[in-house]
């Protein structure tokens, strides 16, 4: 497989994380009920889904035989 | 671990992440495999589990379920100042936490109790945002309030073993321990939240 296509897979595994991450973040700042659905409805699923991107980049990519 | 740090742990996972994601030719090196590993696996694990266990945390706070507008009047119900209201006297006097007042009370005390709290409270949040949203006078519980959640704190208390009321008749401590005859019922701790007397209600004022 290309690399580039695992490189893309890693950039978009980063940013869902990355977001995922934010969303957490910012629902750590108010104490309110639609932070938490915010957290669990957005955060977890966006961060959930990157760390499967990210693993689905690491067992599909190429790696060069073992000598 | 407090929350401030749990927000600086997220942040850091996240810029981490985030420079993963923009300096992605940094993977082919080995020191930038485990870097990406640790980055986009090993930390948002970690950060996500502690938001989780925050956030848990937050939502048994009183603070949090107060923070609906209609559910302000449930909030001044534990000011009344009178202790035959059963939530005020217990609130007032401390024999609830204050800050987890309403959970204390409203949780069921069983396997999976929180997990039903939660659902609830779930459900709350539908019908505020989405659904027809009641007066406050008119919100009833799902089910009947159960002794056990009385009896979680209550059992084996003196004042409630020994005390006469519930010993005036031959078995009533039985029915009420079996739950075939509710705290709350007429003629006995019949004084809820009642919201709907709260405007002829006088308060208690906490000196601080």
């Amino acid at each position: 497989m290309d690399t580039s296509v695992t490189e893309r897979r890693i950039r978009w595994a980063a940013c869902q994380i990355g977001a995922g991450l934010l969303v957490q973040l910012g629902s750590l700042l108010v104490v309110h009920p639609l932070a938490f659905v915010a957290f669990l409805m957005v955060g977890c699923p966006l961060v959930g889904l990157g760390i499967i991107v990210y693993l689905i980049a690491l067992v599909s990519s190429d790696s060069p035989p073992a000598s | 671990m407090p929350a401030s740090v749990i927000v600086l742990f997220c942040l850091a996972a996240a810029v981490i992440a985030l420079f993963i994601g923009f300096r992605v030719r940094f993977t082919r090196s080995r020191e930038g495999k485990m870097l990406a590993f640790v980055a986009l696996f090993a930390l948002p694990i970690m950060a996500a589990w502690a938001g989780f266990s925050e956030q848990m945390d937050r939502a048994e706070s009183t603070k949090f379920c107060l923070s609906c507008h209609i559910m302000e009047d449930f909030g001044k119900s534990l000011y009344i100042d009178d202790p035959s209201y059963i939530p005020a006297a217990h609130f007032q006097n401390n024999r609830v936490p204050r800050d987890q007042a309403c959970y204390t009370c409203h949780t069921n005390y069983t396997m999976f109790g929180t997990v039903t709290a939660k659902m609830h409270g779930l459900r709350h949040l539908w019908v505020q945002y989405v659904g027809t949203v009641p007066k406050p006078e008119a919100i009833k519980l799902y089910d009947a309030y159960n002794n056990r959640e009385c009896l979680h704190c209550h059992l084996g208390a003196r004042t409630f073993e020994q005390g006469s009321t519930h010993n005036k008749v031959p078995d009533r401590l039985s029915l009420i321990k079996s739950n075939k005859l509710s705290c709350v019922s007429s003629g006995c701790h019949e004084f809820v939240h009642d919201v709907a007397s709260l405007k002829d209600a006088t308060f208690w004022k906490e000196k601080r």
